[in-house]
């Protein structure tokens, strides 16, 4: 029974990596630049929650919520002190991108210097687990997955029911359009950052529950969060919860086979193979850049 | 009465100037025709109005006030509604979706079920197909479908860019006559077009453009086909 422990495994790494690819497919979607900052983010989101829970003995769940609320404002204030300005200088998207890069170190710099560099944790009993059919999976681990699937499903009920989701798609085809129609694309623009934010602290605050919480546990999921979506197809939701189970279940299948030090190298590997073969993923939407004529 | 006027209107698009002043000026009910050739400003006139473009110099003037420095969003509250060049729907999104977001400003939800209703019975096709993606659309009726997003807000003032544009004949004269219909009911219209004769047969008024700048313009009743040409095409 080892392939279905493997998969399961890599389900449970592909349900972390599904939110992040859905945070970078947001802001990709509705800003046309792949910003890295959703991976300061996730670590904000644990090293917040880390603090208000351990460190000034909150409720957890309190905690949590306001881990969150800080992720939200730092999400937002990224948008307006970083990105807006250089946008309203018409700032390329490459530009963009080497900002977020920036923008990325400089937070993860930061809570290396609040909180130090010794790897930390929350400190829950260490679970058994339980065994079904042979495969082994904590009650956490089971929490998390099923809390990655109903953030999906709202998500995409969020997309496709609500007034905010439904012109949050229409900026994504057309922004020029969507504002002659009476729709505030800035306003939206911080929107997307308020819910992008969101699901990277929400994927760090599991992860960090799961195993440790590390300052530098964010690169690696930059590296997975973006190939998730690549390989789904960026621009549907439905494609990042796919594209973040492919990679989990790829990733933990290989390195059975493999030594563990190639495991990001596994989803470089796919990265670089979809970029080449077939870029706009296994679902890939049409997308316009901007009007013309 | 004048509902929109632009006074010695200038835009450029980085150092490229397009627009050398131009003087329009509209009344209640008028169908006024843009005409001139590819490249002369026509749609730059319109986004210009719209906001999507800064003005440099001159002004637009709706409603006795003054627009140039607000925002699209803003403007299209004001009763300014567009249909772009191109159609423009968006492609990955339903008829029905579409036509909700031409009313997203429209905060009151039997409103817009209401308009939506007046959308379909004036467009049945679009019915047919209001739970189909707009990419499945043929031409004619995407064409129909930016018509109808843009309708749905009921404006004092429609702007149209190029609605003929790689249509079939047939097509066309459908798209023309429901401009017409619409100007019938009340509602004041903009209509750029390089299909001269098309835009000659429904519009009331003209203005050619040509390098940014209004060339000729006159009453239809005035236009002398003949004279029309020789200024189009010189
Ligand atoms: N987005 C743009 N960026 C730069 N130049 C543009 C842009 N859109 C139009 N132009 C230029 O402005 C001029 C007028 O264009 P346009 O208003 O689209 O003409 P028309 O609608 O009459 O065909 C053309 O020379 C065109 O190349
Ligand atoms: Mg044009």
């Amino acid at each position: 029974m080892l392939l279905p422990q493997l998969i399961v495994n890599g389900i449970i790494a592909g349900a972390i990596y599904a939110l992040v690819a859905a945070s970078f497919s947001l802001i990709f979607n509705i800003l046309k630049f792949m910003d890295l900052s959703p991976g300061a983010l996730f670590v904000i989101g644990a090293f917040a929650t880390y603090a208000f829970n351990i460190l000034f003995g909150m409720n957890f769940f309190i905690s949590l919520l306001l881990g969150l609320i800080v992720v939200a404002i730092c999400g937002v204030l990224i948008n307006l002190i970083v990105y807006t300005p250089l946008r309203k200088r018409k700032a390329d998207n490459f530009s963009l991108l080497l900002a977020s890069f920036g923008v990325f170190l400089f937070l993860t710099g930061m809570i290396l210097l609040i909180f130090g560099a010794e790897v930390k944790s929350f400190g829950f009993p260490i679970e058994k687990g339980y065994e079904i059919l042979g495969i082994v999976i904590t009650k956490l681990q089971i929490i998390l997955i099923i809390v990655s699937l109903i953030l999906f499903v709202a998500l995409q009920l969020f997309m496709t029911k609500t007034k905010i989701g439904k012109a949050l798609r229409a900026i994504s085809d057309n922004p020029r359009i969507a504002s002659t129609l009476g729709i505030n694309t800035e306003k939206f623009t911080n929107i997307t950052f308020i819910i992008s934010s969101l699901l990277a602290g929400i994927a760090g605050i599991l992860i960090s529950l799961e195993q440790n919480l590390d300052h530098a546990m964010g690169f690696s999921v930059i590296l997975k969060g973006i190939t998730a979506s690549v390989v789904g197809g960026i621009g549907s939701v439905p494609a990042a919860l796919i594209g973040g189970f492919l990679i989990g279940i790829v990733e933990n299948i290989g390195i059975w086979f493999l030594p563990s030090g190639f495991k990001d190298a596994i989803a470089f590997v796919i990265l670089i193979i979809f970029l080449l073969i077939r870029p706009k993923g296994l679902f890939g939407v049409k997308t316009r850049e901007e009007v013309s004529g | 009465m004048t509902i929109l006027q632009t006074k010695n209107l200038e835009a450029s698009y980085g150092k490229l100037k397009v627009l050398n002043g131009i003087d329009i000026e509209v009344f209640q009910g008028d169908l006024i025709a843009i005409i001139g050739p590819n490249g002369s400003g026509k749609s730059t006139t319109l986004k210009t109005i719209l906001g999507l473009l800064k003005s440099e110099n001159g002004e637009i003037i709706f409603e006795e006030k003054k627009i140039n420095k607000k925002n699209p969003y803003e403007i299209v509250k004001l009763g300014i509604s567009y249909v772009p060049q191109g159609r423009m729907v968006f492609q990955n999104m339903t008829v029905e979706e579409n036509l909700e977001i031409g009313g997203f400003i429209l905060n009151d939800k039997k409103l817009l079920e209401e308009r939506m209703k007046e959308i379909y019975s004036l467009f049945p096709t679009l019915h047919d197909k209001k739970y189909q993606k707009a990419s499945f659309l043929s031409g004619g009726q995407q064409q129909m479908l930016s018509i109808a997003r843009a309708l749905i807000l009921k404006p004092k003032i429609l702007l149209l860019d190029e609605p003929s544009l790689g249509l079939a004949p047939n097509m066309m004269n459908e798209i023309f006559k429901i401009i017409k219909e619409i100007n019938e009911n009340g509602t004041t219209i903009i209509l750029v077009e390089q299909n001269a004769q098309m835009a000659l047969e429904i519009a009331n008024k003209v203005c050619v453009l040509q390098a940014g700048k209004i060339v000729f313009k006159d009453i239809k009743e005035k236009i002398n086909l003949e004279k029309l040409k020789k200024i189009y095409f010189e």
